[in-house]
C-alpha cells in the first residue's frame, strides 16, 4: 500500500535517528514493558499523530509501556516484520490485510485506524470533472497509481461505475513517481490518493486554483476502512494485555489529538522535525484526517464483519485474493477499550 | 670517398635556460656506421631527436643529402632500447606498421616483410604475436620495421640496451651483417664502449654540460669483425682512449 | 571445462545453502521462498513474464550503446581537449553522485512515461566508466609510440586509429564490463519509474505488494540473469576482439590480409 510520495519519505528517513529511544516522561515503573511499532511507510508522515500524543502526554508510559517506533524498508515489509518479530504491533492497509491473510501470515487486526474510505480521484484546478460525468471524461485518459493494492482494489469499482472496461483508460503505475507532480505537467489526467495526503500536497505546491477531487465513494468504491493496526495471532494470544493497554492508551490520544488537531499536528512536527513535510502540511494532513476517524455512530476503533467481507469480496472480484475467508480470520474487537 | 648523407651546422637546442646541446656541427659519410658515446645527460638523446625530426634546433642547420630538414620529419628510420611493437598486431604486421600509420599497406610491403623476416631467420614467426617472442627476436623485428621504411639514414638509440650479453653480441653481429647487405648509414648510440668499437667506422664522445661532441675518434680496426677483434691490441688501445675521455679526461 | 564447472557448481551450492537455511529456519514461504519455488515462479508465468523480460533486455541493450557511444565520444574528446578534461570531469563525476532515483522523477516529467527516460538512465550509469576509462587509456599511451609515429610523418588521424584505439581496448572493455553489469539495474530504476502500462520492475512491485515473495525471488533472478548474460556478451565481445591478449599466433581469418 503506497499512497503517498516515496521522494519524501526517503528524506524523512534521513532523519529519523532524532526519534530513536523518543518515548513519553521518564516514569520510574517498576515493570515497563518495551514494545515495537511498525509504520506502513518507509518515514513518519501525519497519521502517526495519535502515537506521537500518546507519547507525549504520557499516556503509554502510563500504562506501563515503552513504545519504539520503526519504519520499513518498503511499504510491503510491515506484515513480515510482524511475523519474523522485529515488531509487535503493526499499522497496516487493510488491503494489506486481504494479501496477507490470503498468502496464510498469522496476524489479525485488533482495531480500525480511521472507519471511512477517504481514496478519491484528482484532476487538474479547472478541468471541470464532477462524479456525474466522470463517465465521459474518464474514457480513454491517462491515471496514475503507485502500483498500491488499494488503489488497484478501488479502480475497478469507479470503472465499473463509469461502464468502463480497463482496456478503456491507461493506468500508469510508477511507485517511486509523485503523482501530483505529474499531474500538475499534464503527464497523466488523473491521480490516485487519499485526500488527506493529496489535498495538503497540492496547496503546498503553490498551484492557484482547486484541485478537483472526486470521492471513491461517490462513484461506485465501497466505503470501507483503509488503515488498521494489527499483531500476529501468537502475539495476541500471549500478550493480550498489553494489547489492550497500548490500544487504550492510543484511543485516549485519539481522542484528544481529534479535539486539538492544531496542537496534536505541532506535537507531531516536533517529535519529528526531519520528517520532510512542513509544519502546515502536517497540520492540515491532519485535520483532514480526523473526520474519518469515527464512524457513524461517532465510536473509534470499532471494527465490523461487513467492512471484512466488503474488502475481501472486492480484493477476490479482482483476484488479488484466492477466496473469501470468514471476516473474523481478519479481525478480532476484543482488545478494544 | 664517400659522399656526405648527413651535415649538422652548429646545430644548438636549449630547453628553457639548460643548453641540452652546445653547437655541434658533424658530417657522416653515406653508407658509414658512426658510433656516439657518452654518460646520460650528454645530449646524445638529443641529437638523435633534432636529426629525426622530433626537436626544432634553435640555432644551427640540420642538412640531409641536399635538403635542409630543420624540424621536418619523415626522412630517417628510428630504434630506441624499447621495442615498440604494438601487441595488438603480429610479427608481420609490426614489419609493415610504418606503411600503415603514412598511408595504404600494400600487397608489395607485405611480400618484403615476408621477405626479410625469412631472410633474418624469422619466417616462422610471422603470425606471432609480440608477446610470445623473446628480447632479442623482439628487437630484430622492430630493426626490420625500421629497414623497410627504405630510410637512407638508421638512427638506432640503445637499440640492444636491455638484452642479455649473449643475445646482444649475437645481434651485434646480425646487425652488422645486415649494415652490409643493406648498403644504408648508421648513427648508433650507445654507452657501452666494447659495443661502440665493435661496430663502427668512427666512434663520436660526447660529454655533458652543455651536451657536446669532445672527440672524433676514426676506428681502423678490420672488418669483418669477430671475436678476436675484441682482443685486438689497436681496440684495447682505442678503449682506453674513450674511457678516458668519459671520465673527464682532455682529448 | 574447468572454468564452465567451477561457476556452476558454486551457484549450485548457493542454491543449496538458500534451500537450508528456508527449511532449517522454517521461514515462511511469503518471507523467503525455497529456490524451486523461485524458479517455478517465473516458468509457471513464463507467458507473461516472457514479453516483460524482452522489454527489459530491449532497455538495456538500447542504454547500453547509447551510454558507451557517448562515452566512447566524450572520452575521446576530453583526452584530445585538455581544457575540456579539466571543466568536464567534474560534471561527470558529480553526475554519478546524483542519486538515480531522484533523475527519474524530472526526466519522467520531460520525456513521459516512455522507454526513453529508461534508455536515459542506463545510458546515464554507462557511459561514466566508459569515459573514464578511455580517457585513461588514451592519456596513457606510451608517447614513445606517438614518437615512432611522428618520426614517420604519420598524420594525426592514422596514428589514432592504429595506435591510440587499440592501445585503449583493454581499459575500454573494462569500462564497458562496469557498464554492463550495473546497466539492468538502470533499467529496472527507470521501469519503476515510467512504465507505460506493464514491465518486468512492476510485475516483481505488484508480487511484492501480494507478498508473493517465490515471485519476488524469481523476478529478481530474471534481472539478474540478463545482468550476467549482458556481462558475459561483452567479454565474450572482448575475447573475439582482442585475440592478442590470449593467443600467441593470430588465427587466420579471411580478412586479416589486408591493410
Amino acid at each position: 500500500m503506497r499512497l503517498r510520495s516515496v521522494s519524501v519519505a526517503l528524506a524523512g528517513v534521513l532523519g529519523l535517528s532524532s526519534m530513536i529511544g523518543l518515548a513519553g516522561p521518564a516514569q520510574a515503573a517498576a515493570k515497563t514493558t518495551t514494545i515495537t511499532f511498525a509504520y506502513d511507510f518507509p518515514g513518519p508522515d501525519f497519521e502517526l499523530t495519535p502515537l506521537v500524543v500518546a507519547q507525549k502526554l504520557g499516556y503509554f508510559s502510563a500504562a506501563g509501556l515503552k513504545v519504539n517506533v520503526v519504519f520499513p524498508p518498503d511499504t510491503s515489509t510491515t506484515t513480515k516484520m510482524l511475523t519474523t518479530g522485529k515488531a509487535q504491533i503493526g499499522f497496516l492497509t487493510t488491503t494489506d490485510m486481504g494479501v496477507a491473510i490470503n498468502a496464510g501470515a498469522p496476524i489479525l487486526s485488533v482495531a480500525n485506524y480511521s472507519m471511512r474510505n477517504n481514496w478519491a480521484l484528482f484532476a487538474k484546478p479547472g478541468s471541470g470533472v464532477t462524479a456525474a460525468n466522470l463517465k465521459t471524461r474518464l474514457k480513454g485518459k491517462r491515471i496514475f497509481s503507485y502500483g498500491d493494492t488499494w488503489t488497484e482494489a478501488m479502480l475497478p469499482f469507479v470503472l465499473r461505475h463509469a461502464g468502463l472496461s480497463t482496456s478503456q483508460v491507461k493506468v500508469i503505475t510508477a511507485p517511486t513517481g509523485n503523482d501530483l507532480n505529474y499531474l500538475l505537467a499534464g503527464k497523466v489526467d488523473f491521480s490516485t490518493s487519499t485526500t488527506n495526503y493529496e489535498i495538503p500536497g497540492f496547496v503546498g505546491s503553490g498551484t492557484k486554483g482547486k484541485l478537483v477531487q472526486i470521492l471513491g465513494t461517490a462513484v461506485g468504491a465501497p466505503d470501507v476502512p483503509i488503515w488498521v493496526y494489527a499483531v500476529t495471532r501468537g502475539y495476541a494470544a500471549t500478550h493480550g494485555a498489553t494489547v489492550k493497554a497500548f490500544l487504550s492508551a492510543l484511543k485516549r490520544a485519539t481522542v484528544w489529538a481529534a479535539k486539538n488537531p492544531v496542537a496534536a499536528a505541532a506535537d507531531f512536527t516536533a517529535a519529528y522535525p526531519k520528517s520532510g513535510y512542513t509544519p502546515a502540511y502536517n497540520k492540515m494532513g491532519w485535520q483532514l484526517t480526523v473526520p474519518f476517524l469515527t464512524n457513524a455512530q461517532g465510536q473509534y476503533f470499532v471494527q465490523t464483519n461487513a467492512q471484512w467481507t466488503t474488502l475481501a469480496t472486492a480484493l477476490k472480484s479482482i483476484k488479488l485474493i484466492s477466496s473469501v475467508p470468514a471476516a473474523s480470520s481478519y479481525y478480532t474487537n476484543k482488545f478494544l477499550p | 670517398m664517400a659522399e656526405t648523407l648527413l651535415a649538422l651546422q652548429k646545430v644548438t637546442k636549449r630547453f628553457d635556460e639548460v643548453t641540452a646541446l652546445a653547437p655541434t656541427s658533424l658530417e657522416v659519410a653515406e653508407g658509414s656506421f658512426v658510433a656516439i658515446v657518452g654518460p646520460s645527460g650528454c645530449g646524445k638523446s638529443t641529437l638523435f631527436n633534432v636529426i629525426a625530426g622530433l626537436l626544432e634546433p634553435d640555432e644551427g642547420e640540420v642538412r640531409l643529402g641536399d635538403r635542409v630538414v630543420n624540424g621536418a620529419t619523415g626522412h630517417v628510420g628510428y630504434m630506441l632500447q624499447k621495442d615498440l611493437l604494438v601487441p595488438w598486431r603480429t610479427v608481420e604486421d609490426n614489419i609493415t606498421m610504418v606503411a600503415r600509420l603514412t598511408r595504404r599497406v600494400r600487397r608489395e610491403d607485405r611480400e618484403e616483410a615476408r621477405r626479410i623476416a625469412t631472410q633474418y631467420g624469422l619466417g616462422d614467426y610471422l603470425r606471432h604475436y609480440p608477446s610470445a617472442l623473446s628480447g632479442g627476436m623482439r628487437q630484430r623485428v622492430a630493426f626490420m620495421r625500421t629497414l623497410v621504411t627504405h630510410q637512407d639514414l638508421l638512427l638506432l638509440d640503445e637499440p640492444f640496451g636491455a638484452l642479455d650479453a649473449q643475445t646482444r653480441l649475437e645481434m651485434q653481429q646480425w646487425l652488422l651483417q645486415v649494415w652490409r647487405e643493406s648498403g644504408r648509414t648508421v648513427l648508433f648510440i650507445t654507452h657501452d664502449v666494447d659495443e661502440s668499437l665493435f661496430l663502427s667506422d668512427r666512434v663520436l664522445v660526447m660529454s655533458p654540460r652543455p651536451g657536446r661532441v669532445v672527440a672524433d675518434i676514426a676506428n681502423p680496426l678490420d672488418r669483418p669483425r669477430t671475436m678476436e677483434t675484441l682482443l685486438d691490441a689497436r681496440f684495447v688501445e682505442l678503449k682506453g682512449r674513450i674511457m678516458h675521455l668519459l671520465h673527464g679526461g682532455a682529448p | 571445462m574447468r572454468n564452465v564447472l567451477i561457476p556452476i557448481v558454486s551457484l549450485v551450492v548457493v542454491g543449496l545453502l538458500w534451500q537450508a537455511i528456508v527449511v532449517l529456519f522454517h521461514v515462511a514461504p511469503y518471507v523467503a521462498p525455497r529456490p524451486l519455488q523461485a524458479i517455478q515462479a517465473v516458468t509457471q508465468n513464463w507467458s507473461s513474464l516472457w514479453p516483460l523480460t524482452l522489454g527489459t533486455i530491449r532497455e538495456t541493450i538500447y542504454g547500453f550503446f547509447t551510454g558507451a557511444g557517448l562515452g566512447v565520444g566524450l572520452g575521446v574528446i576530453m583526452a584530445k581537449v585538455p581544457v575540456l578534461q579539466r571543466s568536464v570531469y567534474p560534471v561527470l563525476v558529480t553526475s554519478q553522485a546524483v542519486p538515480i532515483i531522484a533523475l527519474a522523477s524530472p526526466l519522467v516529467l520531460i520525456f513521459g512515461f516512455s522507454v526513453v527516460v529508461m534508455v536515459i538512465i542506463v545510458a546515464w550509469i554507462v557511459f561514466f566508466p566508459v569515459t573514464v576509462n578511455v580517457v585513461d587509456g588514451l592519456s596513457h599511451v606510451d608517447q614513445d609510440f606517438l614518437n615512432l609515429a611522428r618520426v614517420y610523418g604519420a598524420s594525426r588521424w592514422r596514428t589514432f586509429v592504429h595506435i591510440e584505439v587499440p592501445a585503449t581496448a583493454s581499459p575500454l572493455f573494462s569500462g564497458l564490463k562496469i557498464g554492463a553489469t550495473y546497466a539492468v539495474t538502470g533499467a529496472v530504476i527507470g521501469e519503476l519509474a515510467a512504465s507505460s502500462g506493464t514491465s518486468l520492475a512492476l510485475y516483481q512491485e505488484h508480487a511484492n505488494t501480494n507478498l508473493n515473495a517465490a515471485g519476488v525471488y524469481g523476478t529478481t533472478l530474471l534481472m539478474t540473469v540478463i545482468g550476467i548474460s549482458w556481462f558475459l556478451l561483452v567479454v565474450l565481445a572482448e575475447v573475439a576482439l582482442t585475440p592478442w591478449q590470449r593467443r600467441s599466433v593470430a588465427r587466420r581469418y579471411p580478412w586479416s590480409r589486408r591493410g
